[in-house]
């Protein structure tokens, strides 16, 4: 029996096998001028998060952020909505639930619920001033969400070091910038001990399959999807853009804000400035490498998190910095984003092209 | 009142603006061109902190800051080119590859700083050349004005210098004809005989060599130094600038320079005790007021959207 391939598979074998490729070649190549052996770093990188106990754990704390900024873009990208403000939600949901977290008192598991409903309410509403901008006053949403990015970095951390932490007297240097730790009873239960491996995987799995199984069976799914492909085309469909545009913009805000609130809650325990550290870029990448598909999204969530943690690994073992891991990661969301299935039709053509006319020319001679 | 009127339009207030406004007006005003021929980037931080870099690594080692500055051009060019390339032919996403070099360039430029100056964080050393203020004799004769303008380094001027040329270019000029018609129209454009490939390269060369010298201006404008991250979100305001001025580098320009005359009160006024960090959020908040104000126009209660 000959097995049969679709287009569409083959394109995105083609597509992914090749991306690889050239990324380990560059990748050796980056590493090899460092004078290291890219093969010992790579299992420096696998031994670091896979390891032993510990290092799947830390590498679980990792799928887990990694997984809900890739909800919360996806959930964006997929409806054609460029929410580039992932970052500045995750810094308001944070910061809102290590607010509830230390303030109030409440028992166990309703005040994990209160701050990380606190966080996601905080997330969708911030995510609704750039959703309003573009509905009412037709701002793209990508230069909104992008400022604001930085204007929640900079309000959160004035409000942690005046309002919180009451002044200058008690903040010499950016690193000591934070709130109070979080009551033990408004942190996420720890599912390996000895990490920070915590139950917020359940939750951010759930909310991914959650988004595939909206987009696979259900009408707003589809509706949301047509929004994404055709815009003009979901509007003659009798599709309401706008409703369903904030509506996209607001669910994106609230996985982002709820990302934010498990961060502080599961794994730092309080809010500081630059906990994030370019977290919501992250998703927005793994959203693309996953080629909007909620499914692929764990898997990139796992590499992405694996390679986080056994970034940190390969540092302690050899000369190389964990940033060279970041840059491989880079020429491989630059090599995905390449549309190769254009390209070799583009060069099959010229080729083609090119035999003709030699064939021409040499008849007429 | 008295200091409210020396913070509004002191001299010192106005001299800063002109510093601040420098690298975002350079590379607003080479964005402009690339918006124009409907290219979308948002690589421009990449470009600048790049460019950042080797302007700092290049004055380091030859003491000059022109070489500097050239091998800041170089960067901002080569990376333009790469983004180019992805765009142009392989047909990427621009957004998604302008994220990547973004971030690219931000661990490698850090990585750098960590090979060839062996420090983490931030470099700084008298070896590092700045370029110097220069002294015009007919500006110095004019009251008030003199303060403001003389003795700024030559990247400012070239700065304010750049955005008439590129008006005129734009506006004026056959070449700049055809690079708004690409925008407007490509295919008609197409068929009118341009060469579309042609003129969005030449509009992203223009792109990579303007944000090159916005960058170079960062570490060799009397810091001698530089940090990582140092452009700061810098690169984003550029590229708000173009998206508010319509690729119009005049307005792209004064976008830029009421980002930095905020940015210029706001330095004054923290030796009022205000937070630095709602200060420093100020630019951003303005970026957000311009963006709300300039579509005012738009406004309905009715509001359908477009594909932008």
């Amino acid at each position: 029996m000959k097995l049969k391939i679709s287009h569409e598979v083959k394109k995105t074998i083609l597509r992914y096998g090749i991306s690889i490729i050239l990324t380990l070649l560059f990748g050796s190549i980056l590493i090899a001028i460092q004078g290291e052996s890219p093969l010992e770093a790579v299992g420096h990188i696998f031994e670091g998060a896979f390891g032993n106990r510990i290092n799947i754990g830390n590498t679980i704390r990792w799928i887990i952020s990694s997984l809900m900024v890739g909800g919360a873009a996806i959930v964006a990208f997929k409806s054609g909505v460029s929410n580039l403000g992932i970052e500045g939600q995750l810094y308001m949901g944070a910061l809102s639930a290590a607010i509830i977290g230390y303030s109030i008192e409440l028992p166990h598991g309703l005040h994990v619920m209160a701050c990380l409903l606190a966080a996601s309410i905080l997330g969708m509403l911030y995510a609704l001033i750039p959703a309003l901008l573009r509905v009412y006053f037709k701002i793209n949403e990508l230069i909104t969400t992008l400022i604001l990015n930085f204007i929640a970095k900079y309000l959160t951390e004035y409000i942690t070091m005046w309002i919180i932490m009451g002044g200058q007297q008690s903040a010499n240097g950016s690193a000591s910038i934070t709130t109070p730790q979080i009551l033990n009873t408004a942190r996420l239960s720890t599912i390996i001990k000895g990490t920070t491996a915590n139950t917020g995987i359940f939750i951010a799995l759930g909310i991914l399959f959650f988004i595939a199984f909206i987009y696979k069976y259900t009408l707003e799914g589809y509706e949301f999807t047509q929004i994404g492909q055709n815009m003009s085309f979901a509007r003659m469909g009798g599709v309401n853009i706008n409703k369903s545009f904030i509506m996209v913009f607001l669910m994106s805000g609230l996985i982002s804000g709820m990302g934010g609130g498990i961060e502080v809650t599961g794994s730092y325990y309080r809010f500081m400035p630059n906990f994030s550290n370019n977290l919501g870029w992250d998703g927005i990448m793994i959203t693309r490498v996953a080629n909007n598909n909620p499914l692929a999204v764990i898997i990139v969530s796992i590499i992405w998190g694996a390679l986080k943690q056994g970034a940190l690994h390969m540092e302690r073992m050899t000369t190389l910095n964990r940033l060279v891991v970041i840059i491989i990661q880079m020429l491989f969301v630059l090599f995905v984003s390449i549309d190769y299935d254009n390209l070799f039709s583009r060069w099959k053509e010229k080729i083609r092209l090119k035999k003709t006319n030699s064939k021409g020319g040499s008849s007429i001679c | 009142m008295l200091t409210i009127i020396k913070i509004l339009f002191g001299t010192v207030t106005w001299s800063a603006t002109f510093r601040l406004s420098t690298p975002i007006i350079l590379t607003s005003v080479g964005g402009s061109f690339s918006k124009q021929t409907g290219t979308f980037c948002i690589a421009f931080e990449c470009f600048m902190l790049s460019a950042a870099f080797f302007a700092a690594w290049g004055s380091y080692l030859s003491g000059n800051p022109y070489i500097g500055a050239l091998l800041a051009i170089v960067a901002g060019v080569i990376l333009a080119a790469v983004f180019g390339v992805f765009v142009l032919h392989f047909n990427a996403n621009p957004m998604i590859v302008s994220i990547a070099l973004n971030f690219g360039s931000w661990a490698m430029t850090t990585l750098l700083l960590t090979k060839v100056f062996k420090v983490r964080g931030f470099f700084h050393s008298p070896k590092i050349v700045n370029f110097q203020s220069i002294d015009i004799p007919i500006l110095r004769t004019i009251p008030y004005i003199h303060k403001i303008l003389n003795n700024q380094i030559i990247l400012v001027y070239i700065a304010y210098i750049s955005i008439f040329i590129g008006a005129i270019i734009m506006y004026k000029t056959p070449f700049g004809l055809r690079l708004r018609g690409i925008g407007i129209n490509q295919v008609g454009a197409q068929t009118s005989g341009v060469n579309i490939l042609k003129y969005k390269w030449i509009a992203l060369i223009i792109m990579g060599v303007m944000s090159g010298l916005g960058g170079a201006y960062m570490p060799l404008s009397g810091l001698s130094m530089f940090s990582e991250n140092m452009t700061a979100g810098r690169g984003f305001l550029a590229f708000a600038a173009i998206l508010v001025g319509k690729g119009n580098p005049l307005k792209a320009a004064f976008i830029g320079i009421l980002f930095a005359y905020t940015n210029a009160i706001t330095l004054t006024l923290t030796s009022f005790g205000v937070p630095t960090q709602l200060l420093q959020m100020m630019p951003f908040v303005v970026v957000i007021l311009v963006l709300i104000i300039s579509s005012l126009k738009n406004f309905s209660k009715n509001p359908t959207i477009n594909n932008q």
